[in-house]
């Protein structure tokens, strides 16, 4: 079986533009989320967590015409530029291949009727070949917008191609961004909790919108790993509750398959996990589903974190960098607590990390769950444990 | 081992082609709603869910159906191992536009979680799968045009991975009225079938001239 070796990584979020910045917050238990009024984004105050947008601009214009891009676009840009500087990589090379994730895309050209770009610029394949031709890609890029759980399947087709060795390296970056349409929508649903979110807690009453970007950069190539022992992709897959398209399992059967099949994948036989990174997105039922999975997946004496409460449910980006995070708790040996979490309000006894905590991680689950009925799972490790 | 499409359906305006042949035509040249539910009827769906999806999931459904249709023993697989992989080009941007009027205006500020769901081109799928209890790998891919080489190359691997056993695949778009759909049944060679239509871009191609 092929070995897929993690490379580079990055994060733009509230918290910071690349994932070291973003992690050292993590572990202060620093959020990102804030009350926002903007009438733009919302008609009542919410809290949501948002990316600096004149921090934004000045960055991108030491690489590019920030008037050329959607804001989308130059998150995404920004984001593979630090991952490639830190791969040594050549993205122009036919060995390579792009993967993006996105729920929504360019979503705010609809709301505004005098943008400057072309009238396609709003669809999904219109961003990856934007940002393909800034890197002058060569391969067809591949495009995922799977609802909640993009970025996690974003990493699941990528390992797959290099598996089957049809390229070397992918760029696997997934993104959205906060306009108005996300936050009407899921405040019609009432599904926006006025508190910044509460993961796995009895009072919580529903998500935090955020925005984000993240990029990993996977590889088969030995040669391009500088670490004595990387962290690896081991395995991942999606399932489908097959229940209703907006609201999970009862039961937490698609969650618990797909954390099954990604365990088998990885050809992992014991229960020994250190971490899961949950997907927590702080609704009652999706919080509720999950913990039954994971007792399903007999997983509950695991330490599980939901980061939503540090950059807020970041949509297409959230399976991406919430992968990072679990990749740096392995190389910083530590748990994030779960920002948000006091009192335990699921049925299932899981273990719910409550305070930062410094002990040695040598692999992680992470999970994802979204509209559509969909759940995604992977599992990551250091290339010399189990 | 090779993977075989045991049934496809091409829905374009006016017209349901089935494994090659026209299976159906709107002689009144209806605009979408209308043949579509004129196919509805055609093929005698019954799904009251049907009526409540909008036209990416309607399109996606009822080629879904028609596929289905007398091939009852996909419900005796394991749901786990029965997958849905789509590709289109406008994501769910038709849902998208009328979910955006909804709140365009804020003195005629009525979102609807109705409409909003809609606004995720992979809930698609979680109709099928929901339809039919299908429970596998499911992912919604986003191309510019129908990436033949692509969806066979992916599907291919999962069934030869042993991931899938089945497969609900191809391409579902719908955007300001125009539509396409092409969804094929690719299911593991049966033995001693000697008319076995190989599930490859090459027939694909073939097939969607």
């Amino acid at each position: 079986m092929e070995t897929i070796y993690t490379i580079a990584d990055n994060i733009i979020s509230s918290l910071g533009f690349t994932s070291n910045e973003n992690f050292h917050k993590l572990k202060q238990s620093e959020s990102g989320i804030e009350i926002s009024n903007d009438p733009k984004i919302t008609q009542t105050p919410m809290p949501c967590s948002q990316i600096d947008s004149e921090r934004l601009n000045s960055e991108f214009s030491k690489i590019g015409d920030p008037d050329q891009f959607t804001r989308l676009e130059k998150l995404m840009i920004l984001s593979i530029t630090d991952c490639i500087k830190q791969s040594g990589i050549d993205p122009s090379q036919n060995d390579t291949l792009f993967v993006f994730s996105s729920v929504k895309g360019n979503i705010d050209l609809i709301e505004n009727e005098n943008h400057a770009f072309e009238k396609d610029r709003i669809n999904l394949w219109a961003i990856s070949e934007t940002v393909c031709n800034f890197f002058n890609a060569k391969n067809n890029p591949i495009f995922v917008s799977n609802a909640c759980i993009s970025g996690a399947t974003a990493l699941i087709t990528a390992a797959q191609y290099l598996k089957q060795k049809k390229y070397t390296n992918a760029v696997v970056c997934g993104g959205d961004i906060i306009s108005e349409f996300t936050p009407s929508g899921f405040q019609s649903f009432k599904a926006v909790s006025s508190e910044p979110c509460k993961p796995f807690d009895t009072n919580r009453t529903g998500i935090t919108l955020g925005e984000a970007a993240g990029t990993i950069i996977l590889t088969n190539d030995k040669m391009l790993v500088k670490e004595d022992n990387p962290v690896i992709f081991r395995g991942g897959a999606n399932t489908n509750d097959a229940n209703h398209i907006s609201g999970p399992s009862r039961t937490g059967d698609g969650l618990y398959y797909a954390i099954r099949n990604a365990l088998k994948e990885s050809n992992k036989k014991d229960t020994e996990i250190d971490y899961i990174s949950g997907h927590g997105t702080a609704t009652p039922y999706n919080d509720e589903m999950e913990s039954k999975a994971i007792a399903w997946a007999e997983l509950k004496h695991v330490p599980v974190n939901s980061l939503k409460g540090y950059w807020g449910h970041t949509l297409g980006a959230a399976g991406i960098i919430e992968s990072i995070a679990g990749i740096h708790s392995i190389k910083e040996n530590c748990l994030i607590k779960t920002q948000g979490y006091n009192e335990h309000g699921v049925t299932e006894s899981i273990n719910v990390i409550t305070e930062f905590k410094e002990t040695k991680i040598n692999n992680f689950l992470k999970t994802a769950s979204g509209f559509g009925g969909s759940n995604a799972a992977l599992y990551f490790s250091e290339l010399n444990a189990d | 081992m090779e993977n075989s499409i045991s049934k496809y359906c091409i829905i374009k305006p006016h017209q349901v082609i089935v494994d090659g042949e026209t299976a159906y035509t709107d002689p009144d040249k209806n605009e979408f709603g209308a043949f579509l539910k004129s196919v509805y009827k055609h093929y005698e769906i019954k799904y009251p869910k049907y009526f409540k999806m909008d036209n990416l999931c309607k399109l996606a459904f009822v080629a879904s159906e028609i596929v289905l249709q007398s091939n009852e023993h996909l419900k005796n697989l394991d749901p786990t191992k029965v997958g849905v992989i789509l590709q289109n080009a406008h994501s769910s941007l038709d849902t998208d536009q009328k979910y955006y009027e909804t709140i365009k205006d804020k003195s005629n500020y009525f979102p609807s979680p109705a409409v909003f769901v809609y606004t995720l081109p992979n809930v698609m799928i979680g109709e099928i799968c929901i339809r039919n209890k299908f429970q596998g790998e499911n992912t919604c891919f986003i191309a510019k045009q129908f990436d033949p080489e692509f969806v066979c190359e992916y599907v291919n691997e999962l069934m030869d991975k042993n991931k899938i056993d089945a497969c609900i695949t191809g391409w579902v778009d719908y955007i300001d009225g125009d539509y396409c759909a092409m969804l094929f049944l690719v299911e593991k060679n049966k033995e001693n079938k000697k008319d076995n239509i190989s599930f490859k871009p090459e027939i694909i191609n073939r097939i969607i001239k």
